[in-house]
């Protein structure tokens, strides 16, 4: 990932995030962590992923091209994916963040939604949604 | 030998005692047949493998030493399940007790027989806990609680201080073997050259003592009383508390032979040996004053074990050995007695009891001969052993020369001076003499036979032992003290050694300590007084303060650390993000900004991320829920156009369907929450606010900027597998699903548990408002 702009907008999302879970209404607080989860996922992805990549689906288009001839990075010069080897047509970015990050989505999906019963509940026991109110209550 | 610990197992859930008694019967039979073949100098060995790749298997050892623990383990095991039958009340939670009783043998068993080091570890820490539960069978009892809290602190933290020594001990040998250990003696050299000898043998030691109520740990055992008698009878006399004492006898040749084990070994056996047998007059409970003189009965075998030079490897060996048997006969044979009286009197109180030799006689002559036993009366099986003592003391006194030549005999004949009179005690006390207290119920008589054939049992075990010892030495201590030393022992044991330096000794013990028990009442006051005046001088007050201390520390240090408010919790986190990612981040980059930056981003790009930005701008402007979720899911959906040019589309198309689901719960959520609740912002929480959240996202700008300068790893990426072998090891051509399904496939189940288990949260959650109301 060689895009600034794009770094930028991760680092904006996460600026934002911090700024909303530090807020003292719980339901903004749960809105400012499904942010910082999208600015985390975005930059896991963005790190696999590079200008010129494909997707890494193998077509029929390439037959017999899943055997190895992706990257050929070469340790002992510091030359690693993503940097594109010379003369290589078809590279894939890499899948490995990608399926890591379809677990986190799908993990995140699910916590947040605990999350927010679990802010319905207290505002049903305590009838308010104010993190420092509730913390009075309790005493 | 493997086959006890399925067969103890497979019975835990049956129910009567009687069949508990058989499966006692079951290991005794199992260890006794193995008796022959290892008097003839051959161990049993087996082993499964459990944890091959860490080099520790389930594996059995069986030497002298492990079958004659094995016996006494499973003899005693015998008579107490019987005895608890009559002992234990029909109404009491019966099938617990035998489940926890087998248990706890099994465990013992399984102990004893260990070859592999950890798989000890792991016995003895059952043991421990088996005892916990034992010791605190009646819950309601406060005291109970509080002993069997204690015997598991003590106990089992020894345990950890043991495991550690263990490990030590693997560094050094590389084995987890015992049995490898023991075999070679290239090795037992390089232990004892190592320069981590004195940390392993310390921390072992710091095992053996706490499990056997040595030194400072000698506390617990008192408390422990609590339990029910048998079990006292059981645990803590005859079985459990000699596991430190096997563990000392096990390591004895890997360590022995160096002034440390002698100095440690020895030196903390004769200081608990004295200060126990002193400290026992002050009980006044009977099980109170077995305890104390369990614990320094435990302390002359240790004393014994530490007994060796260079030249003369175990002095004391078979004469510990043949202690502990002794003692296991005896002591176990004197708490069951006290079971009794405790039974037929309803009380513990010694000073309460006298002049019971007319209710019943059979206890008292039960109970005469096993404490004439511990006294070292002869011709019991006591005296023999006691002899031996006196005479590796006077030895090991005479090798090291010195004052030691006459101090080490001097605290021997002491410590036997100690328990002459307290034995004396037990019985005066309790039998001789006339009533003391009007309170004692008028009628008392004999228990019935189911309680009274146990001890007389060991009784008689007592009296043969002690004429005829040569069948016992043969068959049990020779194996068990070759097992100890490893090479041939032989012993002559008799009655009648003609007029040797220890009968003399044995000759001064009885006179002394017929002296010293015409002023026992007066010692007893004097320590009744010093403990009034100086309460802090003892360790029981030390473990109080420690233990009762921790709730209110550790609460107060929950107060500090944990304040409640999410807000120092985040502030906390996110300064440590700025310290530890920050910081070294710039420390390295040599410009905070590198110099190549790439604004060169195709326009429908450059319009997507400025729309996420905005919508995620909107999150934080927007007051009312509506919008801002409205927002929230703008992003998200935003996102997963941008999964779409980076070449992701599986995420993508997740995103979206997760996306949806997500707002539609939000929407949920906040149809049921009307929004009252307007923070307003003081300008200063703006300010700081604002502070904290841009330092988080320049730190992030700054550590993504340099990350994509390509600076190299040092190891070579794992996708690179991933990519090669989705087709030709799991045929699928989409790589990301083959990753999830295949590859990574516990990940993905440890996902779907995640789902499971927020699902069970929610309902849950929404089922206890319907509870509530």
């Amino acid at each position: 990932m060689n895009n600034t702009l794009l770094s930028v907008c991760i680092a904006l999302l996460f600026a934002i995030g911090t700024f909303m879970i530090l807020r003292r209404d719980m339901i903004k607080v749960a809105i400012g962590i499904t942010v910082l989860s999208h600015a985390t996922n975005l930059l896991i992805v963005s790190a696999g992923a590079f200008l010129g990549g494909r997707t890494p689906i193998i077509t029929s288009e390439d037959p017999g091209s899943s055997s190895g001839i992706i990257f050929t990075d070469d340790l002992a010069n510091g030359i690693l994916a993503p940097i594109i080897p010379k003369g290589t047509e078809m590279v894939f970015v890499d899948p490995l963040v990608q399926a890591l990050t379809l677990t986190a989505i799908v993990i995140s999906l699910a916590t947040t939604a605990f999350l927010l019963i679990l802010c319905y509940r207290i505002y049903q026991e305590h009838g308010t949604t104010d993190v420092s109110e509730i913390r009075r209550l309790k005493g | 030998m493997a086959g006890i610990l399925p067969a103890a197992e497979k019975v835990l859930k049956k129910r009567i005692g009687w069949y508990a008694a058989a499966i006692a019967l079951m290991s005794l039979l199992l260890v006794a047949q193995a008796v022959p073949s290892v008097v003839n100098g051959e161990n049993i060995q087996g082993s499964v493998p459990w944890l091959p790749s860490l080099g520790i298997e389930l594996s059995f050892y069986g030497d002298g030493l492990s079958i004659m623990f094995g016996l006494i383990v499973s003899g005693v095991g015998i008579l107490i399940m019987a005895y608890s039958n009559e002992y234990m009340s029909k109404r009491e939670d019966l099938s617990r007790y035998y489940r926890q009783l087998l248990m706890f043998m099994g465990s013992m068993l399984g102990m004893v027989f260990s070859s592999n080091i950890i798989q000890l570890f792991i016995f003895w820490e059952l043991t421990s806990i088996t005892s916990f539960m034992l010791i605190g069978y009646w819950r309601n009892r406060p005291m109970s609680v509080y002993g069997a809290t204690k015997s598991l602190l003590i106990t089992a933290s020894g345990g950890i201080f043991m495991l550690a020594g263990f490990l030590v001990l693997n560094i050094i040998t590389g084995t987890f073997d015992i049995a490898t250990v023991l075999q070679n003696e290239s090795m037992i050299e390089t232990i004892k050259g190592h320069e981590f000898f004195l940390f392993a043998l310390v921390l072992i030691l710091i095992g053996a003592a706490a499990k056997s109520a040595q030194g400072p740990f000698y506390i617990w055992l008192p408390n422990a009383m609590e339990a029910p008698t048998p079990v006292s009878a059981f645990l803590h006399s005859a079985t459990m508390v000699k596991a430190g004492i096997y563990l000392v006898a096990r390591i004895h040749p890997l360590f022995s032979g160096t002034d440390a084990w002698f100095i440690l070994v020895s030196g903390l056996g004769i200081i608990t040996m004295l200060a126990a047998g002193f400290l026992a007059f002050r009980q006044t409970d009977i099980k109170g004053i077995l305890a104390y003189s369990t614990i320094s009965q435990l302390a002359y075998m240790m004393a014994m074990y530490g007994y060796t030079t260079y030249q003369y490897p175990g002095i004391g060996v078979a004469a510990a050995t043949f202690h502990l048997l002794n003692h296991a006969t005896f002591k176990a044979c004197l708490f069951l007695v006290a079971g009794i009286v405790a039974h037929e009197t309803a009380t513990r109180d010694i000073t309460k009891m006298g002049g019971l030799r007319k209710d019943m006689p059979v206890t008292f002559i039960i109970g005469s001969i096993a404490a004439l036993a511990m006294a070292g009366v002869p011709p019991l099986n006591g005296f023999l052993s006691k002899e031996m003592f006196y005479e590796s003391s006077l030895e090991m006194g005479h090798l090291l020369g010195g004052p030691l030549e006459y101090l080490i005999p001097a605290a021997a004949v002491l410590g036997g001076v100690f328990t002459f009179a307290y034995s004396i005690r037990f019985i005066d006390g309790i039998f001789l003499g006339k009533r003391r207290s009007e309170h004692l119920p008028k009628h008392m008589h004999e228990p019935s036979l189911i309680m009274l054939v146990p001890p007389a049992f060991l009784a008689i075990l007592v009296i043969l032992i002690g004429l005829f010892p040569s069948v016992a030495v043969q068959y049990i201590i020779e194996p068990a003290a070759s097992g100890i030393l490893l090479q041939e022992v032989h012993l002559h044991v008799s009655l009648w050694h003609g007029f040797t330096a220890a009968l003399m000794m044995t000759i001064i013990t009885f006179i002394a300590g017929i002296a010293l028990y015409t002023k026992y009442d007066a010692i007893a006051a004097w320590q009744d007084r010093m403990n009034a005046r100086y309460p802090w001088f003892s360790i029981n007050y030390a473990y109080d303060r420690i233990v009762n201390g921790a709730q209110g520390k550790s609460s107060a240090f929950a107060a500090v650390m944990q304040p409640g408010p999410v807000k120092p919790y985040l502030v906390a986190l996110l300064l440590l993000f700025l310290v530890l990612g920050a910081i070294p981040a710039m420390l390295v980059a040599t410009t905070l900004v590198p110099a190549d930056l790439n604004f060169n981003v195709p326009p429908y790009e450059g319009i997507l991320l400025g729309l996420i930005v905005l919508a995620a701008l909107g999150t934080a402007i927007l007051r009312k829920y509506l919008h801002a979720i409205l927002a929230v899911s703008a992003v998200g959906y935003l996102i997963s156009l941008v999964f779409i040019y980076l070449q992701a589309p599986d995420l993508a198309m997740t995103q979206i369907l997760v996306e949806t689901l997500f707002t539609i719960i939000f929407l949920l959520v906040i149809l049921k929450i009307p929004q009252t609740f307007r923070e307003n912002l003081t300008r200063s929480v703006l300010a700081r606010d604002l502070l904290i959240s841009s330092a988080v996202g320049i730190t992030v700008l700054v550590l993504l900027l340099n990350a994509t300068q390509g600076i190299a790893s040092p190891f070579e990426s794992i996708s690179y597998y991933f990519i090669e072998n989705s087709v030709p090891l799991a045929r699928g051509h989409n790589m990301v699903n083959v990753i999830l399904v295949d590859f990574r496939g516990y990940d993905t189940l440890g996902e779907i548990v995640v789902i499971c288990l927020a699902g069970l949260g929610v309902y849950n959650l929404i089922k206890s408002r319907s509870d509530s109301k």
